[in-house]
């Protein structure tokens, strides 16, 4: 299949990036679309041209490293996929795909496709962690879990950390990713001792880093490759009303 | 105490004031539909309701001064929120699709500026007379159970809304404030995190069934009056040579 592609070239982080317009033949539908831009990429080599950099490591949908907007949807038009596990087969013959960076100033742009997403990690560092003492682990179960929990924290904890909820957003809020994080370690026994701690140091975080305000229009679930759903948020809101006023 | 001053100084915090804020707000549009809508039992019922709010004295301030409150609140918490997400995306994509987002919830922003303005634009109107002075001051209404001289709101709302203008722009700030109401109700509890399987069944649709009770109850006013359901009432005999005892005073038209 033949594609026009229109591609964010950018050099650097203080480099000013323009669209650039590249056109590609006989793509295969079976190919991901990471493959499809490793083929644009060796064009570009032997024409003696910068290729496209873009983030990528799993290839398999779970590392969260493949991030970019693809005709303005995060990962592309498949739902629940990220863009590695996307192939080419979701497109036509001779499509136009543009393919963007995630747009948000606590994701800056280091090159073409690939931005910084330290912002994720400080959140976590922030309190994203449980603390037990070192030595053998007990026995599982002497901690028992509610079902319905472990499955809640399991979904919640399913989030790969890819930024697409932030692309997504209007607000490009980090709701939806904080929100997952404070979950997963909320619904279990061993997050309980940092509960409240937890939700005011990451939301502390987040604010700080420069991410918009969730305005429950929920587009961060439909765009999250993981499909976390926003009854995190809520629980987010509630844990932090709880941690304000009796923490 | 910290962990207080934090939640003050939070985003969460400002959406919170946000969302009691609003809710705050819908209460009180609940309220005056359900007073607005005595405008289909005639002038003795709207205009003897209108005369018990007044009468309500330091009660009635303090609904005011609580709406006003709760009214600069939500203004100050959109602004605080809005001026966030613009610094948050200062590149703006070039091609980007809603995927699950509704048309209310991405124009919040521009249906409550139309809101706002005709929030000052209908107590100019209906409030201070200072829009139309000639139909606010249509004079005075003797009511008939007790003989008070009041002011005539019935007769005012009916020639207000007998300029297809005026009627035309109430009804287009209605359907603003119908789109801000479908979204923000149930927005506003998932922001004070009220939810849970049963409760979302609930909350999910309160917003757009809210939206539409206000579209239907608020426009069946304007409508009214346009179609002839309700018309202006007949001058009361008895109000001959009443400008005196007239509210409003010397722009008395009893006489």
């Amino acid at each position: 299949m033949k594609l026009s592609l229109k591609v964010w070239r950018q050099k650097n982080k203080e480099a000013e990036g323009q669209f650039k317009d590249y056109a590609l033949s006989d793509i295969s539908p079976d190919m991901s679309f990471l493959e499809m831009l490793d083929v644009l990429n060796e064009q570009l080599l032997a024409k003696g041209e910068e290729p496209v950099a873009f983030d990528h490591d799993c290839r398999e949908g779970i590392c969260g490293s493949c991030s970019m907007m693809i005709n303005g949807k995060p990962h592309g038009p498949e739902s629940m996929t990220t863009t590695c596990q996307l192939h080419m087969r979701k497109f036509k013959d001779g499509d136009n795909v543009i393919i963007e960076p995630w747009r948000a100033s606590p994701f800056p742009v280091i090159r073409d496709l690939v931005v910084d997403r330290s912002a994720f990690d400080r959140i976590i560092q922030a309190g994203g962690f449980i603390s037990v003492n070192t030595g053998n682990a007990q026995d599982g179960n002497t901690l028992p879990i509610p079902k319905p929990d472990a499955d809640s924290a399991m979904d919640a904890a399913a989030c790969i950390g890819c930024g697409a909820c932030v692309a997504a957003c209007k607000n490009a809020s980090a709701m939806l990713f904080t929100a997952a994080k404070v979950s997963h370690l909320g619904y279990l026994p061993q997050g309980q001792p940092e509960r409240q701690r937890r939700v005011l140091k990451m939301v502390e975080q987040m604010d700080g880093e420069g991410f918009g305000n969730c305005t429950n229009t929920y587009d961060c679930e439909a765009a999250c490759p993981k499909g976390i759903s926003v009854k995190n948020i809520a629980r987010l809101n509630r844990d932090f009303l709880k941690a304000s006023i009796f923490g | 105490m910290s962990s207080l001053l934090h939640f003050l100084r939070s985003t969460v915090f400002t959406k919170i004031v946000m969302a009691i804020s609003g809710l705050l707000i819908i209460g009180f549009l609940v309220g005056h539909l359900l007073g607005n809508l005595l405008m289909f039992a005639g002038p003795e019922k709207i205009n003897g309701y209108a005369l018990g709010l007044k009468n309500l004295g330091p009660l009635l301030w303090l609904v005011r001064i609580a709406m006003i409150t709760a009214f600069g609140l939500h203004v100050w918490s959109s602004i605080e929120l809005a001026s966030r997400n613009r610094s948050a995306r200062p590149i703006a994509y070039d091609t980007k699709k809603s995927l699950k987002s509704t048309l209310a919830s991405r124009t919040m922003l521009v249906s409550g500026m139309a809101i706002l303005f005709f929030v000052i634009y209908h107590l100019l109107h209906y409030t201070f007379g200072i829009i139309q002075p000639n139909t606010y001051y249509a004079g005075g209404y003797r009511m008939e159970s007790t003989g008070e001289i009041v002011h005539h709101v019935y007769n005012m709302v009916v020639a207000g809304f007998q300029n297809p203008f005026i009627a035309l722009s109430y009804m287009i700030a209605l359907a603003f404030m119908s789109s801000h109401v479908s979204h923000a109700t149930s927005s506003a509890f998932q922001t004070l995190g009220v939810t849970n399987p049963n409760i979302n069944k609930i909350t999910s649709k309160i917003g757009p069934a809210l939206a539409a009770i206000f579209l239907i109850g608020y426009l069946s006013i304007p409508l009214g009056v346009m179609i002839g359901v309700i018309k202006k009432a007949p001058p009361q005999e008895h109000m001959q040579g009443m400008s005196k005892e007239c509210p409003d005073g010397p722009n008395c038209t009893c006489d």
